[in-house]
C-alpha cells in the first residue's frame, strides 16, 4: 500500500465503499460538499469532483469496486483535501502507458488517469499486478 | 411379591416416560409425564417435565424470531421492488424528448449520466428523430453537475448516432467550471457543436432550420423553372 511520505496531521473525514454506479454519485457528492466546506470555489469543486469521479469509475469498471478515504490536512503548508482510492483489482500492467493521453485498456476514452492528474495539485499512484491499485490525489485550498 | 409388583410398576413408569419423550420428539409439545405417584421416579419425571417446558419455551421463541425475520425480509424485498420500479420510472421520466419547433427537438438532461441512463436517453432521442423527421436536436446539460470522461464519451456517441440518422446535435448548458474541467481532462469535444445557453442553441437551431427551408424553396423554384423551360 501507498505510504504517506509527509509529516502531516490529517483528519479523517470519511471512509466509503464503491460497489455500484450509484455509490460513485453519492460519494462524489460528499466530496463536493467537503470541498465547498473548505472554501474552494466552484471551479475547484468541479475539478476535484470530476477527478474523483474518474478514479471511482476506474475502480468500478476495472476492479469491481474499492474503498475511498477522505482526509483533510496540512501538506507542505497547503490546506489540502486528500482522497485515497484503494482497490484489490488486477492492477495496472504498464503505469507509464496508463498515464499517457489516449490510451485505454477498456472501452473508455483514455483520458481518465492523465486527465485526473491535470485536475489536481498532487497525484500519486501505486499498482501491483494481481494485487490492486492505490491512487491518492490532493487539492490545495 | 411386592418386589415383583414394583418391577412391573417401574416398567410401566419407564414406558410412560419413553412414550412422552417420543411424542415430544414427534412435535407434541403439550405432552407431560405429570405422575401423581411419589417415589424414587418422581424426581426424574419432574426433571424431564421441566426440560420439556424449557425446550417448548425455546422453540416458541425461535419460531417467533423466525417469523419476525421473515416479515422483515419480505418488507425489505417489497421496498427493494419499489426502489427498482422507481428507478425504472425515473429512467423513463428523466429523458423526455420534445419537439419544440418545426424541425427542432430538445432533450434536457438533469442529474447524473450513468451508462444505463445514457442508453435510454440515446434510444429515446434516436427514436424521436426517426418519428418526427427533425434534423436538429439540442441536448441541454445545464442540469448535469459533473462531466467526466465517461459522460463526455456518452455524449460523443449520442451525437455521432444522431448524425448517422441525419440529425445535427447541439449541446448547450456547459457551465464555465465544466468547460475548464473538460479542457484539463484533455477531452476533445470540438467535433460537437456547442452553445453556452439553451437560448443560444435555440436561436442557432432556428436559423439553421430557416436556412434549410429557404434552400428547399430555392431548389423547388429552380426545379419548377427547369420544368417550365
Amino acid at each position: 500500500m501507498l505510504e504517506f511520505p509527509y509529516n502531516t496531521d490529517c483528519d479523517l473525514l470519511g471512509k466509503f465503499k464503491i460497489d455500484t454506479e450509484y455509490d460513485i454519485v453519492t460519494v462524489r457528492q460528499v466530496i463536493r460538499q467537503y470541498a465547498k466546506d473548505m472554501g474552494m470555489g466552484i471551479v475547484d469543486q468541479t475539478r476535484i469532483t470530476t477527478a474523483v469521479s474518474e478514479l471511482f469509475r476506474n475502480m468500478y469498471n476495472y476492479a469491481g469496486g474499492g474503498e475511498v478515504l477522505i482526509e483533510r490536512g496540512e501538506v507542505e503548508s497547503h490546506n489540502a483535501l486528500i482522497v485515497t482510492c484503494m482497490d484489490q483489482g488486477p492492477g495496472i500492467e504498464n503505469l507509464e502507458l496508463a498515464m499517457s493521453d489516449g490510451f485505454t485498456s477498456g472501452q473508455g476514452m483514455g483520458y481518465g488517469l492523465p486527465g485526473t492528474k491535470r485536475l489536481v495539485d498532487r497525484f500519486e499512484i501505486q499498482s501491483v499486478l494481481n494485487e490492486g491499485t492505490t491512487v491518492r490525489i490532493m487539492k490545495w485550498k | 411379591m411386592s418386589e415383583l409388583l414394583n418391577v412391573q410398576n417401574a416398567k410401566e413408569r419407564i414406558d410412560r416416560i419413553e412414550d412422552i419423550l417420543a411424542s415430544v420428539a414427534a412435535g407434541d409439545l403439550d405432552a407431560r409425564i405429570q405422575s401423581d405417584i411419589e417415589d424414587d421416579f418422581s424426581g426424574i419425571e419432574a426433571a424431564i417435565d421441566l426440560l420439556i417446558n424449557d425446550l417448548t419455551e425455546e422453540l416458541r421463541q425461535r419460531e417467533k424470531m423466525q417469523k419476525d425475520l421473515e416479515n422483515k425480509l419480505s418488507k425489505i424485498q417489497d421496498q427493494q421492488k419499489t426502489i427498482l420500479q422507481q428507478q425504472e420510472d425515473l429512467l423513463e421520466l428523466s429523458s423526455p424528448v420534445s419537439k419544440v419547433w418545426d424541425n427542432i427537438l430538445i432533450l434536457p438532461v438533469i442529474g447524473t449520466l450513468d451508462s444505463q441512463r445514457t442508453q435510454v436517453m440515446m434510444e429515446n432521442l434516436l427514436q424521436k428523430i426517426v418519428e418526427t423527421g427533425c434534423t436538429i436536436s439540442i441536448l441541454d446539460i445545464t442540469g448535469v453537475p459533473t462531466v467526466d470522461t465517461q459522460v463526455a464519451n456518452h455524449l460523443l456517441k449520442t451525437v455521432t448516432a444522431a448524425r448517422l440518422l441525419g440529425a445535427e446535435c447541439i449541446i448547450s448548458g456547459i457551465s464555465p467550471a465544466i468547460a475548464q474541467t473538460i479542457v484539463h481532462l484533455g477531452i476533445d469535444l470540438s467535433v460537437i457543436r456547442t452553445k453556452a445557453t439553451l437560448q443560444d442553441a435555440m436561436i442557432f437551431a432556428m436559423k439553421q432550420s430557416k436556412r434549410a427551408d429557404e434552400m428547399r424553396t430555392l431548389s423547388n423554384i429552380a426545379l419548377t423553372n427547369e420544368n417550365v423551360d
